[in-house]
């Protein structure tokens, strides 16, 4: 059994303009869904029953149906109800940040709610509106405790831009795949991808990991 | 734009068979993972060097990567590996969801052992216990706990990524759903009750997982 | 005050020692937690270990039973030199019997199944005999009735006294006790301290890490004081309380407000 990795290095352009488009599409997932999760996460901590109700339907719900299907609906049909086109990378961030944004919504729930009421009161004795009290005394907290559930959110992301590819969008796993059928060479190439997306997601998980040891301490209360 | 709905009772019985095959699917694989996981999570903890750096390999490789990707490669490897046998897609998505939940499952199993405090292993090998003796009566029927709960999370996540396996035309539910869908052209109705389906089958999954940790959880 | 000894003879020196330290090193890192230690317990003694934290009592009594590997030096038990390798260390711990500052007990087990699962899991008692024995050691220490009661029923004391009763459960040859009321409420305090004066009444060998210097003196039979990983002074309890030869010793107990 020979390998041979020539149409790797031959398209090493096509395949790294893939990696680029998966790194952008990392960051605009990822910081819509921290921006939008973060928002919802805060509403149904602190919000009215009006607004928690439909919040828990909408963070449920994504955590009931696929990544993939969700890819696949806005990419297909959300363009039918709504009467526009949707470009592929346009359809992928709108998935993803929804699809994600339940899970940040999730973890800053329970990141605020974990962090003892003695602080709040604490806070409010002080003489601190509600509002600061969460800005400054419950959030800070949270943030620091829910740290490795959010590198972990984080590097889902980058794995799920790969599920992407089945609405064609360029990333680098459709551009593997391109490269893997037209080069008949599938082992060498995805073989290497497996390398490719092993480097981008390890140092993502390790460095929130090492950030989490550093500031661990300012968390527990 | 006209819609018709009735195209989804037509094909439920397609549809029906497309979600016994993603629940087959699910069940066969955390059938495989958890044995599978609780080896590498005792690999990694060998005294033997090369052991437990392949079950830690194992363990941080398959955490990070795409379960798509692994899926691909697994289906081209395969048959490379083993050229006189003929697998079946449902096999093929089998083994690389195996693999992938599998290292999860490890990693939840050492999460859960080395919650329990240092001092109750100590306390039952001062008793004169090996190794295996402590794990077996004091460490593993409290990690018991803790690793429950997550192991169900893992199986809800399992269930939805068996609709990736629709890539290599295993006929799981979103396959069957894309494939009716390619028939008649009715694209709003067949992927809305794709999503639908999966809403139903997945929702209560999701609600049982929050009961769990609520009920047996443990909270630092 | 300890009855009848001689000046100069110690307890038990008519009898080989249990366990000789000989010059014993133990590192952590580049910290150096016991710096040539040197010491030995007789056969019946109750050797109590005292000093300022960190000195490293509780390393040298963890190394006796091999939860702590040494770097230097070495541990004769019973006349043969304690290995490494972890069936030997098994069969150490199975003849010493430990007692910890937080008690250790299973919470998935009740008193009585926690007193048993010794006999039971490592010499392989049938389970009958194995539960007998545990209800005796059970009324021993003074808990008859609270065999069935899971440990978080149970007070800070009573389940120190049930743990004392697990390690008994093994028959070891001596007791290790790592600061064993340290972590208790002063109440309970003294209901322990009583079961282990009966065991030393009883001639069990004992080594005890404590902070308790009444204890101590009372019922300690050589009294080895630590610091800064060596061995400052060591002697009958007469010596070290009333008319300690080293300045440290004197600066310690000062300090503890020790006043005799």
């Amino acid at each position: 059994m020979e390998f041979d990795f020539s149409p790797l290095l031959m398209n090493w352009r096509f395949l790294g303009n893939g990696v680029i488009v998966t790194i952008l599409l990392s960051i605009v997932s990822a910081v819509g869904a921290t921006m939008l999760g973060g928002t919802i996460g805060l509403a149904r901590a602190y919000g009215p029953r009006w607004v928690t109700v439909p919040l828990a339907f909408y963070v449920d719900t994504m955590r009931a149906i696929p990544v993939l299907v969700v890819l696949i609906w806005t990419y297909f049909a959300f363009p039918l109800v709504a009467g526009i086109t949707l470009p592929h990378f346009a359809a992928a961030s709108l998935a993803l940040i929804l699809h994600i944004a339940a899970y940040v919504s999730e973890i800053v729930r329970s990141g605020v709610g974990s962090v003892r009421p003695g602080q709040t009161r604490a806070g409010l004795a002080l003489g601190m509106s509600k509002a600061q009290v969460v800005r400054k005394i419950v959030l800070p907290q949270a943030i620091v405790r829910v740290l490795p559930a959010y590198g972990s959110i984080l590097s889902i992301t980058i794995k799920d831009t790969a599920i992407a590819t089945v609405i064609a969008v360029p990333e680098f796993m459709h551009q593997s795949e391109t490269i893997a059928s037209q080069s008949l060479r599938p082992m060498e190439v995805f073989t290497t991808a497996m390398v490719i997306y092993f480097l981008l997601l390890f140092p993502v998980t390790r460095g929130v990991d090492r950030i989490y040891r550093r500031v661990a301490h300012l968390g527990r209360s | 734009m006209n819609y018709d709905w009735s195209v989804i009772w037509d094909f439920r019985s397609e549809l029906a068979s497309g979600v016994w095959t993603t629940i087959q699917l699910t069940f066969a694989t955390m059938a495989v993972a958890i044995p599978g996981g609780l080896t590498i999570m005792l690999l990694r903890q060998s005294r033997f060097r090369l052991l437990s750096w392949f079950g830690t390999f194992f363990t941080e490789f398959f955490r990070n990567l795409p379960l798509i990707l692994v899926i691909y490669w697994v289906f081209y490897i395969l048959p490379t590996l083993m050229p006189n046998v003929d697998f079946p897609p449902f096999a093929t998505g089998l083994v690389a969801l195996a693999l992938g939940v599998s290292a999860y499952n490890a990693e939840t199993f050492r999460a859960g052992v080395n919650s329990i405090r240092k001092g109750q292993t100590e306390a039952a090998m001062a008793l004169g216990m090996s190794r295996w003796q402590v794990m077996r009566k004091v460490v593993l029927p409290q990690a018991f706990r803790r690793i429950l709960p997550m192991l169900a999370s893992t199986w809800v996540s399992l269930f939805k990524d068996t609709s990736l396996v629709s890539v290599i035309a295993v006929a799981d539910l979103t396959y069957t759903a894309l494939e009716i869908r390619a028939k008649n052209y009715r694209i709003l109705e067949m992927l809305t009750a794709m999503a639908v389906i999966y809403w139903c089958l997945g929702y209560p999954q999701a609600k049982f997982v929050d009961w769990m940790y609520r009920k047996i959880g443990v909270t630092e | 005050m300890n009855a009848g000894d001689p000046q100069g003879a110690r307890k038990g020196s008519d009898k080989p020692p249990i366990v000789i330290y000989e010059n014993v090193v133990k590192r952590f890192g580049t910290f150096t937690a016991l710096n040539g230690v040197s010491a030995q317990v007789n056969a019946g003694e109750v050797v109590c270990l005292i000093g300022p934290s960190g000195s490293g009592k509780t390393t040298l009594l963890r190394c006796t039973n091999v939860l702590e590997t040494i770097d230097g030096g070495r541990i004769v038990f019973e006349g043969a030199p304690i290995g490494s390798t972890p069936n030997q260390a098994r069969a150490v711990r199975q003849r010493m019997g430990m007692v910890f500052q937080n008690f250790e007990l299973f919470p998935h087990m009740t008193a009585l199944e926690n007193v048993a699962v010794g006999p039971l899991t490592v010499l392989g008692i049938d389970k009958e005999s194995a539960t007998r024995k545990a209800q005796a050691l059970l009324d021993k220490v003074g808990l008859s009735t609270k065999g069935s009661n899971y440990p978080s029923a149970l007070s800070g004391g009573q389940q120190q006294r049930v743990a004392i009763a697990r390690a008994l459960a093994m028959d070891p040859e001596m007791m290790l006790f790592d600061e064993p009321t340290s972590a208790l409420d002063p109440e309970t305090v003294g209901e322990v301290l009583n079961v282990m004066k009966k065991l030393a009444e009883d001639g069990m060998t004992m080594v005890v890490v404590t902070h308790e210097m009444a204890f101590a003196q009372r019922v300690g039979d050589w009294i080895v004081v630590f610091d800064h990983g060596r061995i400052v002074e060591q002697g009958p309890p007469q010596q070290i309380f009333d008319a300690p030869t080293e300045e440290r010793t004197r600066d310690f107990l000062g300090h503890l407000g020790w006043t005799g």
